[in-house]
């Protein structure tokens, strides 16, 4: 029997969809082992949007509400999820391997002396016991691991690792409130400022994406590529270079901090194709390369590889197009 | 105001463009079928520790856990300007990330003051996540993870500006912390890691580091090990057919559209 504890993150009155995932994960696992399937919200003003972590599969909600954890913060993240544990133990914990997740479930697992692996892809009873395994090696590699008997195992679940749930309205529960006594001596770190993009963009069910990268070398050249898409009818992405540029704003971002994607037809347009992007591309169907640098990693991966000056072969393609 | 300043260096797997199998018949990953590398995170780590060394006075101090393989990642880490350098003698093939950190935890306990404390944060699909956290959480110390950029340290505390999803939050903790740092740096991105100094190589060159024993420690790294790797597996290659395209055809460039627009 395996009792399983979703960490559900929960922004601006929605829960994450990677959380959502964890529900599902989760749920697969209680029921190949008959065990339940418990979710917690730490935040502030999150007992409501919790309410529909019931809908999504879960047996039980908990909720620890404080004022002071507008933005999410380590340490009382950290001594909240302990306290909770201690009162409801739960042989596996499994978190969305975010900023929030990645963050809180190696110092969760220190403090509970807990095996943590992170970014996982997959979660699964087997045997007497819970494995869990990622890609590795350049994804070459699948690695299992493992906790001994009676060690609390910790994971992070790769956004991907299971389709999100559809809701089911007709389940409904009581959100139960949790003391996790948070003292002022654990908000000693503190938000000072945050700058976040509104989501404006739905990169994750697009069927074209044209990306746009660093090699495009200033802001016009950038605009020939949303003249590109938008003759494709295609969303724009975007790495982290052009977003830090100014050029869109971060909610295009593609990759390790923004989203992964599995479009039908990704081109990249003069990005090279650095590990922190391909793992949020990777899955595309068909992958369109433009680069000038013929050793960018993004043209040995890609299915057109298209050797040259972007700025010089977005404009064929648009004139091709017109 | 001088800071002293540990970094955590690590030798990791060069796992850029394999070529063939990682894995041998019997499931074990091959060995010699990998080179190593500075992990690159941990050298921006270093950059930002000599950075802030540069502006404020204080110190830098390496350390890292096992013997070198093919880089040796704190003799690197002399060459770019660290005062010491620390080696924990122990076998990487008994130790899992939490392990690691017990070990490194008691090293940097042993150094004496601190102020602050840099590794790289994760690799994105690497071996050798969580490690900074775990230290943080033994040594009982705040940290920030996911820091693109240190905007200020000083009167007891740092400020971090985290990369998250969809944007940045700066985050203030008290001094000591423990950051762990990100950024895919682009090449000619100013923050890119300083190389090695030839003058520095000639003097550090035959330097002897100070090599801790996990029994000068008072560590017993086995029982610290929580995870167990239950074993490897293949992904299925993914096949990719590669076709090239001139851009200077046009017609090579319509053809491409057309098949790939209609979903070919």
């Amino acid at each position: 029997m395996s009792d399983t504890l979703v960490l559900a993150q929960i922004a601006d009155g929605a829960v994450h969809d990677v959380s959502l995932q964890c529900v599902a994960k989760a749920r697969s696992l209680a029921d190949a082992s008959g065990g339940k399937v418990s979710c917690l919200a730490v935040g502030s003003r999150v007992s409501e949007a919790a309410k529909c972590l019931f809908g999504y599969g879960a047996d039980a909600v908990y909720a620890v509400e404080d004022a002071r954890l507008e933005h999410y913060l380590t340490t009382p993240y950290k001594k909240a999820l302990k306290a909770f544990l201690e009162v409801h133990p739960h042989p596996v914990v499994v978190l969305p391997a975010t900023t929030v997740g990645n963050d809180l479930a190696p110092m969760a697992a220190a403090e509970l002396r807990a095996a943590c692996v992170m970014g996982c892809d997959d979660v699964r009873t087997e045997g007497d016991g819970t494995r869990t395994k990622r890609m590795e090696f350049d994804r070459k590699v699948f690695t299992s691991f493992s906790a001994p008997a009676g060690t609390t195992l910790v994971v992070t679940l790769k956004d991907g690792a299971a389709e999100a749930p559809a809701a089911d309205a007709s389940k409904q529960g009581d959100v139960q409130a949790f003391d996790a006594q948070l003292a002022d001596t654990d908000f000693v770190a503190k938000v000072l400022h945050r700058d976040v993009a509104t989501k404006s963009v739905n990169l994750k069910d697009a069927k074209i994406i044209v990306a746009a990268g660093a090699g495009l070398g200033n802001e016009e050249n950038f605009g020939k590529v949303r003249e590109l898409a938008g003759k494709l009818g295609a969303e724009l992405g975007a790495t982290r270079a052009v977003v830090d540029a100014g050029w869109l704003p971060a909610d295009h971002q593609i990759g390790q901090t923004g989203a992964t994607v599995r479009p039908d037809v990704y081109m990249a347009c003069g990005i090279s194709g650095a590990v922190q992007h391909w793992v949020g591309m990777s899955e595309s169907k068909t992958i369109v390369a433009i680069n000038i640098d013929k050793a960018a990693p993004i043209l040995k991966r890609a299915h057109y590889r298209i050797v040259g000056d972007v700025n010089a072969v977005i404009p064929k393609l648009l004139k091709v197009l017109a | 105001m001088a800071f002293n300043i540990m970094v955590i260096v690590r030798e990791v797997w060069d796992t850029r463009d394999l070529a063939g199998t990682v894995l041998d018949e019997g499931g074990q990953v091959k060995a010699g079928a990998l080179a190593t590398r500075f992990e690159t995170e941990d050298l921006n780590a270093l950059e930002a520790a000599l950075r802030i060394k540069d502006e404020n006075g204080g110190t830098v101090t390496a350390i890292s856990v096992g013997a070198p393989r093919e880089v040796d990642v704190l003799r690197e880490c002399l060459y770019r300007g660290v005062d010491q350098a620390v080696r924990v003698e122990a076998n990487p093939g008994e130790l899992d990330t939490q392990a690691t950190a017990g070990l490194l935890a008691e090293a940097i306990k042993k150094q004496g003051h601190y102020d602050l404390i840099l590794s790289g944060v994760t690799l994105a699909e690497g071996e050798n996540a969580l490690l900074g956290s775990y230290v943080a959480a033994l040594l009982g110390i705040e940290q920030i993870s996911y820091v693109d950029a240190i905007e200020e340290i000083g009167d007891g505390s740092v400020v971090g500006k985290r990369g998250i999803e969809m944007g940045y939050e700066s985050v203030q903790v008290p001094l000591p912390a423990l950051l762990t740092v990100g950024v895919a740096l682009v090449e000619d991105d100013p923050r890119t890691p300083r190389s090695a100094k030839a003058m520095l190589k000639l003097k550090a060159k035959k330097v002897d580091i100070p090599a801790l024993t996990p029994g000068d420690l008072g560590v017993d790294p086995a029982s610290l090990v929580t995870t167990a790797i239950a074993g490897h597996e293949s992904v299925p290659e993914r096949l990719i057919e590669s076709k090239d395209v001139d851009p200077d055809d046009e017609a090579a460039l319509k053809s491409m559209l057309d098949d790939v627009l209609k979903g070919e």
